[in-house]
């Protein structure tokens, strides 16, 4: 009995040692299953949070599409314009190279027109001079009036500021001085016809121009002018220095030459025959 | 309305050379033979603008034009001075006087019409 007693009491501790063992590991099992469950929550709550940053990523590539959709379309449109443009441009720049071109043929005319306008201007000058020259010699039969002004002539028009003007005297065979500026008038008074530059001018008939550069001709002669009537030497005007500013003889001057070479020589001819008629009215 | 110059020479031909240069343009042209009388036709006649050669009898023209910036009628009247030496000392003489501009002899046409452009324009 006592044998039966004691078995049942080993097997009861037997129970119970199982028992408790089964509820250390049951604690335990309970206990891994707490850590699992809370590490599960974690885990779902991160999973939920991608969840919602995956659905925000779809929902903005959503707006992106559409973005590059409306982009595309806008390309579309603006490739076209682009192509458009392209040839507006081109027919644009076209027109431009026409034009520029119209424009130079138009400068270049411009240009020929200001280059003819100022021959122009500088013809009117010159034929303005020779013709004040002519017509103040001619506006006279007064001596005294038609060398003055031949003077001015020189001094204003040809822009000397020693002249001298001679005649001829053919028995002597020299020019005498009839009036000067600027000069010392003993020094100039008779020139023989044989003797130096203006003499030569004299004799020759032809108009003597100093070249520029050629050096000091005679006391600084730069121009002898031959007076001719008939093609025969009357007298002659001897210019020496010119005005600071004048460089040079120009072509006008020469033209101015040639004029007073027949026509002073005509003007002061007709004021002698009209002292000699005027001198004959009163003789009778 | 045909603007007035008053050109005094005592040359008649420097004076006809202007005169025929001036009348080019649309100028009436009114003369004088000295500064004397240079002054006196400025005060009666009122020109726009005045051409004087420098070297007169009686009164030259830097003299002249110091009488005419003087005067209240002619001290605003532009002048012109035709110099026959164009060095610097006659030129500065010339601005001493009052003038407002200068040419020198001989008279190159483009040039006097331009300056007499710019000063009547001015």
């Amino acid at each position: 009995m006592k044998e039966i007693r004691n078995d049942h009491g080993a097997y009861v501790r037997k129970v119970q040692e199982g028992t408790q063992s089964f509820t250390q590991d049951l604690l335990s099992e309970i206990e891994r299953l707490h850590a699992l469950v809370a590490s599960l929550q974690v885990e779902k709550q991160s999973l939920d949070e991608r969840t919602r940053e995956i659905q925000q990523a779809l929902s903005a590539n959503e707006a992106l599409r559409a973005l590059a959709a409306s982009l595309e379309a806008e390309m579309n449109r603006l490739h076209e314009q682009v192509v458009t443009l392209r040839a507006a441009n081109e027919r644009y720049e076209s027109e431009q190279a026409r034009l520029s071109a119209q424009l130079e043929r138009t400068r270049e005319e411009s240009q020929g027109y200001s280059s003819r306008y100022a021959e122009i201007e500088t013809q009117n000058s010159n034929l303005a001079n020779l013709y004040v020259a002519s017509y103040r010699l001619h506006g006279t039969l007064d001596r005294k009036e038609v060398i003055d002004t031949l003077q001015e002539i020189i001094a204003n028009l040809i822009g000397s500021e020693e002249a001298g003007l001679y005649e001829l005297n053919a028995a002597k065979q020299s020019l005498e001085l009839v009036a000067s500026f600027g000069l010392a008038p003993d020094a100039h008074r008779s020139v023989p016809l044989a003797s130096g530059r203006l003499g030569q001018a004299a004799r020759s008939g032809e108009i003597f121009v100093a070249e520029p550069g050629s050096g000091e001709v005679e006391g600084g002669l730069t121009a002898c002018i031959p007076l001719k009537l008939d093609g025969k030497v009357t007298g002659a005007i001897a210019i020496y220095r010119l005005l600071p500013q004048k460089s040079g003889f120009e072509e006008v001057d020469r033209e101015l030459f040639e004029l007073l070479a027949t026509h002073a020589a005509t003007a002061l001819y007709c004021t002698s025959l009209h002292a000699r008629l005027q001198a004959q009215e009163v003789v009778r | 309305m045909k603007k007035k110059i008053l050109c005094v020479d005592d040359s008649k031909t420097a004076l006809f050379m202007v005169t025929t240069i001036l009348k080019k343009g649309p100028y009436e042209i009114v003369t004088a033979h000295d500064g004397q009388q240079a002054v006196e036709v400025a005060s009666s006649e009122r020109p726009d603008l005045i051409l004087m050669d420098v070297i007169m009898p009686r009164m030259t023209g830097f003299e002249a034009c110091r009488e005419l910036k003087q005067r209240d009628d002619t001290k605003t009247i532009p002048v012109i001075l035709v110099t026959t030496r164009g060095e610097e000392e006659n030129v500065e003489n010339g601005f001493a006087s009052g003038c407002n501009d200068y040419v020198t002899k001989p008279i190159n046409a483009q040039e006097l019409l331009a300056k007499v452009r710019d000063h009547i324009a001015s």
